[in-house]
Formats: structure tokens, C-alpha cells, sequence
């Protein structure tokens, strides 16, 4: 599949920040997948032109025709988007998964500890949520 | 008794009504999860992991009636993110307590003291705490110092108000055994109804011998925790599903018994595992391909004894066999025989 963004390709781990053009069903298939699994948002260019940036949180491989559903970030209800119209998909949005698994966290020195505690308890306090 | 006999009643003739009726695949809990968003960021939690679009969206009132009433499952768990935080949360309980489904309101309590006066007392209605151990393995757990002493503060304001209260708490394999035993003590020494433990959910891509030395180090845990049981524990649990934490029991897992509803719809295979989703609980049971989960049929289901997807397993046990029955009714009137 072309991958426009040049990142090395011995890392693996999350797309963030790579671009997927995908060149047959197949691959386009696997790009649907990735972006499924992505814990963030991803800008879709469709074949009119359209840029769509959102979530991406289903798809359906069965029956009359595939397509994904999809959150954009600026609307409340979810849309369609049939596959076929996917030109691209961008995982431009922050990977809100990444390095955040318990072995990760496990692993981190008691002070980036604090220090991401702090920074998520501002927000949350910012957002009157305690 | 940690669950009162009329939840236990209800619970038993569904069940059996199940059975009597030749229905394979049943909801036993439903997961609803009305938001994201929440005021904690715990260790290795995937719940909140969404950008911020996502964790502002809510399920309205309406949308979590209808769900419980389409799945028919007779006890509904409220999670999230923290559903405190969810405006119309004191509706949402109300309209499931008319339903008479019993109601575990899953909370991490840092709003529970406030909250309080949203809700009446009801047999329906539990408030299951997230505690994860000692004040220091729990404020360690959840990231964020005195948790610990704001919980427990507003467990008793909840008790003292004639609420049901019940703790839940998720185990990891570094947990020290002696110290959860001390946390039983204390949770029980605080009035709590009962208690719900499980271990943590992990995945990694590895060869089948080291998921079975995990697995094996998870029920060497929950072993040493669980042997010589006080009286004074009481477990909001099935006590097959802990026989089989402690691997004297093997189960199959049963995705379909503990189906989750979000924002996204209906959540492909389970409450951990975030395959797709489907528009109605019907479509969710009629087009998830079951067989490609659990034990040894899926590497992501490798690892995981998650009381989600093995509690309904030990439930249908305790009505299915005879020996089930036997030593559910066993364990339920002599906790301290196991």
C-alpha cells in the first residue's frame, strides 16, 4: 500500500501521523482496519474532494456494499461513508492510546507518574468534573 | 448473604426460565455506558481512551431505557467513564429502578457525597464502588493521591443513607495477596453489601505457552487470596466464578452474557474487545461470530478471566449441572467451606 508519509518502516506500533493511499480493495481493507483500531481521530479525503476529519468507529464488510461509520468532529450524528469513496486515510489526530497501557505505565519513573497525574487533574478540574 | 433473596430469585428464575425455554445465548448483565468522560485517568484504562469529540458525547435517558428494555437483561451495570459526571445520570437510574432491573451504578465516588440527593434508596439500586485495594495500592491504581479516603468518606454517607454499597475492584498479577485479604477486612468493616473482584484484562501478542504461564500466575493469585476465606466476606459474585479465578474450574467464555451499549451502538463481541457494532441487540447476537471468541479460539481471549465474560459462564453452570447447583448453594450458605 502506498504510505505517502516516510516514517521507518521498522517501527511498529501506531500509524499516527501516516498517511494510507490504498492502491486495491485489499489494501483499502487493511487501511479500514488500522483506522479502526486507532484511538483517534483520522482525516478522510473521498473521491468528490471532500476532507472529513473524525472517528471512525465501524464498518460493515457484509451485504450490499462496504462502508464505514464515522463520528466527524463537528457533528452529532454519525455518518456513512460507503468505502468506495475513500481516497485516503490520514491518522492525523492524536493516538490518545499510545503509551497509555498498564505496562507502560508500569514501567515509568514515579516522577512522569506524578507529572501526568497533575496534568489530568487540571483538566478534569477545568472541566468542573470534581 | 452478600445479594438480597428477592435479586437472587429474579436472577434464578431467568435463568431457568432460559434454560426451561431451550435459549442458548442470553444477556444476564447489561453494560450500559452512558459517557466516557471521566475524572480519572487509571492505569492502562482503555474506556477513556477516545479524542475529546468522543468522551463529550452522551447517551440520553431515553436511549438507556430503550436499551434495557430491548435486551431484558435483569441487572443493568452503569460504568463508563464516570457516569456521575452525566447530567441526567439521577433520570437514567430512576427510569431503570421503574423497570425493577437490579441497577449497579459503577462509580469511582469522587462525586458520590455530592451526588447523593439524586437518588432514592431502592432495593434496584447499588452503588458499586472502584477501589482497587489500600489507600496506597488504590491511589497508586487510579493515579491520583487521597481517592482512596474521598471514597470511603462517601461509602458510609451512602450506607448512612440507607443505600446499597457494594465494592469493585480489579486485580493486577504484582497484587500482594496478604495486603487484598487487609482490604477485605476493611471493605467489610465498612458495611459494604458485598465485594466484586477481577482480575485486569491485558492482551499482548505472544506464543500460546506464555499466555498459559499468565494465566497460571492469575489463578496462583487469586488463590493465595482466596483460600481460607473469613466469614466476614461476602462477595457480590458468583462463587463458581471464583472457583475458576483460582483454577478449580475451567469455562468457556460468554461474551453475549454481559452485552455492551454505548454511544457507538452495540458493542462486537464483548465489553473489552472493540470489534465493530451492531444497531440492535438482535443484530448483535444474530450477526457477532460467536465461535471466533474465547479460550484458546482467539489470541486476544487468551489471557482474560475477566468476571464480564466468565461470571455468566459460572451462572449458567450453577443452574445447568447439578454439581453446579450443589456447590453454589454450598458456598452461598458456607462461604468459609471452600
Amino acid at each position: 500500500m502506498t504510505d505517502t508519509k516516510v516514517h521507518d518502516s521498522s517501527v511498529s506500533g501506531s500509524p499516527e501521523g501516516r498517511v494510507f493511499r490504498p492502491a486495491s480493495e485489499a489494501e483499502l481493507a487493511q487501511a479500514v482496519e488500522r483506522a479502526l483500531d486507532y484511538r483517534g481521530d483520522v482525516t478522510l479525503e473521498l473521491t468528490s474532494g471532500e476532507l472529513v476529519v473524525g472517528y471512525l468507529f465501524n464498518r460493515q464488510t457484509k451485504g450490499a456494499a462496504l462502508s464505514i461509520e464515522f463520528f466527524a468532529e463537528d457533528s452529532p450524528a454519525p455518518r456513512v461513508i460507503p468505502c468506495s469513496t475513500i481516497a485516503s486515510i490520514a491518522f492525523t489526530g492524536e493516538d490518545t492510546a499510545s503509551g497509555k497501557s498498564w505496562e507502560a505505565w508500569a514501567s515509568k519513573k514515579e516522577s512522569e507518574r506524578r507529572a501526568d497525574a497533575q496534568r489530568v487533574e487540571e483538566d478534569a478540574r477545568a472541566r468542573g468534573l470534581l | 448473604m452478600a445479594v438480597p433473596v428477592s435479586q437472587m430469585y429474579t436472577v434464578a428464575s431467568y435463568v431457568l426460565s432460559k434454560k426451561l425455554k431451550g435459549i442458548k445465548r442470553y444477556p444476564l448483565v447489561l453494560m450500559l455506558e452512558p459517557l466516557f468522560r471521566c475524572n480519572l485517568a487509571c492505569a492502562g484504562c482503555g474506556k477513556i481512551q477516545y479524542p475529546d469529540h468522543i468522551l463529550d458525547k452522551r447517551l440520553t435517558p431515553e436511549q438507556c431505557w430503550a436499551a434495557a428494555e430491548e435486551c431484558g437483561a435483569p441487572i443493568v451495570a452503569v460504568p463508563g467513564g464516570e457516569p456521575l459526571i452525566h447530567p441526567e445520570i439521577g433520570r437514567i437510574v430512576e427510569g431503570l429502578v421503574a423497570q425493577k432491573r437490579y441497577l449497579y451504578v459503577c462509580t469511582n465516588a469522587i462525586l458520590l457525597e455530592r451526588k447523593l440527593k439524586e437518588f432514592k434508596p431502592s432495593q434496584y439500586l447499588t452503588f458499586s464502588v472502584h477501589m482497587d485495594g489500600l489507600k496506597n495500592e488504590h491511589d497508586l491504581a487510579v493515579c491520583r493521591d487521597g481517592v482512596y479516603e474521598v471514597a470511603v468518606k462517601a461509602i458510609k454517607e451512602a450506607l448512612r443513607l440507607g443505600h446499597r454499597v457494594t465494592t469493585n475492584t480489579t486485580l493486577f498479577d504484582d497484587a500482594n495477596p496478604d495486603r487484598v485479604r487487609q482490604f477485605f477486612d476493611e471493605m467489610m468493616a465498612l458495611g459494604v453489601e458485598g465485594m466484586m473482584i477481577s482480575p485486569g484484562y491485558s492482551y499482548q501478542k505472544a506464543p500460546d505457552k506464555q499466555h498459559f504461564l499468565k494465566k497460571a500466575k492469575t489463578q496462583e493469585l487469586f488463590s493465595k487470596i482466596l483460600s481460607r476465606p473469613k466469614g466476614s466476606w461476602k462477595f457480590n459474585q458468583s462463587p463458581l466464578f471464583l472457583d475458576f479465578l483460582m483454577g478449580k474450574k475451567e469455562y468457556q467464555c460468554t461474551p453475549w452474557g454481559n452485552p455492551t451499549y454505548n454511544v457507538f451502538g452495540w458493542q462486537k463481541p464483548c465489553y473489552l474487545l472493540q470489534e465493530g457494532y451492531a444497531k440492535s441487540f438482535r443484530e448483535l447476537l444474530e450477526t457477532t461470530e460467536w465461535e471466533d471468541y474465547g479460550t484458546s479460539r482467539n489470541e486476544k481471549c487468551a489471557e482474560c478471566m475477566v468476571h464480564c465474560g466468565y461470571e455468566p459462564s459460572a451462572v449458567s453452570d450453577t443452574f445447568g449441572t447439578v454439581s453446579g447447583f450443589v456447590r453454589t448453594a454450598k458456598l452461598t450458605m458456607i462461604p468459609t467451606s471452600r
